[in-house]
């Protein structure tokens, strides 16, 4: 199937307290990887549970696979696989139970051991799922979300809480169901598996999605290409001086400045002069290209994982 | 299809609870065992009267030993008698010296003093008529209920009894409880993503309590009958369809109290605020007789009392559901107002 798997137009939900997502509009092609950015309270777990039809939400058009969520939610279910950010399972049931039982509510569904061999659970197929490590029990979530072979998989933080190697088994994951053809949607806040996982991105903060593009053209669009970085022994001491003699903007955060250059060739010299004359007592200098995290800092002012 | 196997599941991990098959299946049928042992029909004379004689006694006494019985006696020193009563331990003691007689009760153990103090009070007329040449007569009493198939023995009062708080604890706790932690714990949210429609996860669910009440009640009845050989006065079907009816309105009940609270803890002191008072109030470890009338009337208005009594009726003096058709009606009234409150109460998440 060509075309785009997600239609989103103008999603609202507003909470007791929150606007929780403000006016989201969001398009997924069909066969991507699809990754929502952002920190904590952003909203990206509203926005996909309203797609999932979890929530209903104030306004907004949804168009899933082709069909109208108000009316089709019957058909759209059985297509997509879900993988919600809290687990939920908690019976003593074994992962190959759970299996069986939740492929038996779709027309169409998977053998529970190939599932099982997919996400390399067969050694723990016959035990509760209560007994599972973290890993594990995130693996068994994802053979869940594929028990019906959906065209479109959501995953709400799939990798949160795990260990580096757990990630890594389970970025594997991800990777072949793009293989597959099918479409994924996933949430992180982690950059370097946004990078490494998204064919497109879409940075949301603030019920908003600030800017939408393939990570490579997210920094591009920045303008901002490279990163300075001064390192200090301690607390990164006050940069005001320095920016009036060098006239670039400084982050300070922690123990170090963060200077966004455009071109590092000629704005190096100008630094380490205006360093010199400023007395400044930074013991490193580093360069970088910029990251993603910069990306969103540029954007919101703020850090991902504040 | 979809239905027979969410209610194969529902049972295959309900046997996997240990905690739940120990409280619904177990723990009763101890209570039952336990209780209905040591208070089985002719189990002994259970007062005993110390008797202290001082001097010689009084001339009577070997008459009044006579015309005691059903009562143990126990002879001791008014040394050792003092020492017994001090440590709480006498409820009824008679002393006896050549100038007359002296009962004293415990306060604390008023049941068994007051009835030793009577025995002895009625033993000492027989005497005293005797004496003026007097035969008194001793009007007989049968025990019998209405039905006039009286079960007898305090095991058999307390099956229907343990039977009726066990629905009420599926209810409250098998059902009510359960799916707030569906509820807390995101498994509804899980089951809303798939095409499963949620009727059916919900009347597998109830299917299988309303199956796990006839197998626990059948157990109970079993149990009884082996062991303390307790047989139901009334017929099955009726037995039955009175469980079935209970389990339905208590389930009704664990439905609508689920809707009152998000979260677990809530739940829990909601769920005791209800069950506690029901269970130890409703007349099930004992009769309510002696209760003020008014309170006897405010019980019976709530749902276990009058379910107690319709269930006890029909197993141990073999009525008929009709002859309990108030009492009943009453616990099916609850059930459906409390069906309403659920049916409009309920959020998925
Ligand atoms: N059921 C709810 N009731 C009230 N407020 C809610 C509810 N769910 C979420 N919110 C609020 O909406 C905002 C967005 O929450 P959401 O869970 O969508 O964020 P998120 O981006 O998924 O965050 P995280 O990275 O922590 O998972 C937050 O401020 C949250 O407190
Ligand atoms: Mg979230």
């Amino acid at each position: 199937m060509t075309g785009y798997a997600l239609k989103v137009r103008g999603l609202r939900k507003q909470y007791p307290k929150v606007l929780a997502v403000d006016g989201v509009d969001m398009e997924v092609r069909c066969g991507e990887v699809f990754g929502l950015l952002g920190p904590n309270g952003a909203g990206k777990t509203t926005t996909l549970e309203i797609i999932e039809g979890l929530t209903e939400p104030d306004a907004g058009e949804i168009e899933i696979l082709g069909f109208d969520l108000r009316t089709q939610g019957r058909e759209i279910r059985s297509r997509i696989g879900v993988q919600l950010q809290s687990t939920s399972l908690f019976n003593k049931i074994t992962p190959r139970e759970a299996l069986e039982l939740y492929g038996g509510y779709y027309p169409k569904r998977r053998s529970a051991q190939e599932l099982l061999e997919r996400v390399q659970l067969i050694d723990k197929a016959d035990a509760y799922h209560t007994t599972l490590s973290g890993g594990q029990q995130q693996r068994l979530a994802l053979a869940l979300a594929l028990v019906n072979d959906p065209e479109l998989v959501f995953l709400d933080e799939p990798t949160t809480g795990l260990d580096p190697q757990a990630r890594r088994s389970l970025w594997d994951i991800v990777r072949s169901m793009k293989q597959e053809g099918r479409t994924v949607i996933l949430t992180t806040h982690y950059m370097d598996e946004a990078e490494a996982l998204c064919d497109r991105l879409a940075i949301m903060d603030h019920g908003r999605i600030l800017t939408t593009g393939t990570p490579s053209e997210l920094i591009a669009q920045m303008g901002l290409p490279s990163v300075v970085e001064l390192f200090f022994e301690g607390a990164a001491p006050d940069a005001a001086a320095f920016t009036a003699q060098s006239g670039l903007a400084v982050d300070r955060r922690g123990d170090r400045w963060e200077l966004a250059v455009t071109d590092p060739k000629t704005t190096l010299p100008s630094i380490l002069d205006s360093a010199e004359a400023c007395r400044v007592p930074f013991e490193q200098i580093h360069m970088r290209r910029a990251t993603l995290e910069d990306v969103f800092l540029h954007r919101t002012g703020r850090s991902l994982r504040e | 299809m979809l239905l027979w196997r969410q209610f194969v599941m529902e049972w295959k991990l309900y046997l996997r609870d240990r905690g739940a098959t120990f409280w619904t299946f177990a723990f009763p049928v101890i209570l039952l065992l336990g209780f209905g042992f040591m208070f089985r029909e002719g189990a002994g004379p259970m007062t005993t009267l110390v008797w202290v004689t001082e001097g010689g006694g009084h001339a009577e006494d070997a008459a009044l030993t006579k015309a005691l019985t059903h009562v143990k006696i126990l002879k001791l020193d008014s040394v050792e008698a003092q020492h017994r009563w001090a440590k709480g331990e006498t409820a009824a003691q008679l002393e006896s010296s050549a100038q007359g007689h002296r009962l004293r009760v415990n306060s604390y153990l008023m049941a068994q003093g007051q009835t030793a103090a009577q025995m002895v009070q009625q033993a000492n007329l027989v005497v005293q008529a005797q004496a003026k040449g007097l035969q008194p007569e001793v009007i007989p009493i049968s025990v019998e209920s209405p039905g006039g198939r009286r079960n007898a023995g305090y095991g058999a009062f307390l099956l229907p009894g343990l039977l009726g708080v066990n629905l009420l604890s599926i209810g409250l706790f098998g059902v009510g409880m359960v799916n707030v932690a569906y509820r807390e714990k995101g498994k509804f949210r899980r089951l809303g993503v798939t095409p499963l429609p949620k009727w059916i996860f919900l009347l597998g669910q109830i299917l299988q309590r309303l199956t796990v009440s006839l197998a626990q009640a059948s157990f109970m009845v079993l149990v009884a009958r082996l062991a303390l050989n307790i047989r139901n006065q009334g017929s099955y079907p009726e037995f039955f369809l009175a469980i079935l009816m209970g389990t339905a309105a208590f389930m009704a009940m664990g439905f609508a109290l689920s809707t009152f609270t998000k979260t677990l803890e809530g739940y829990s002191a909601l769920s005791n605020v209800v069950f506690l008072p029901l269970m130890i109030l409703s007349g099930v470890y004992f009769t309510l007789d002696a209760a003020p009338l008014w309170i006897q009337k405010v019980l019976l208005a709530l749902p276990l009392a009058p379910y107690v009594k319709a269930l006890r009726g029909i197993f141990n003096d073999g009525a008929h559901l009709w002859n309990h058709a108030a009492g009943l009606a009453l616990v099916m009234a609850w059930g459906l107002v409390c069906f309403f409150i659920a049916v409009k109460r309920f959020r998925w998440n």
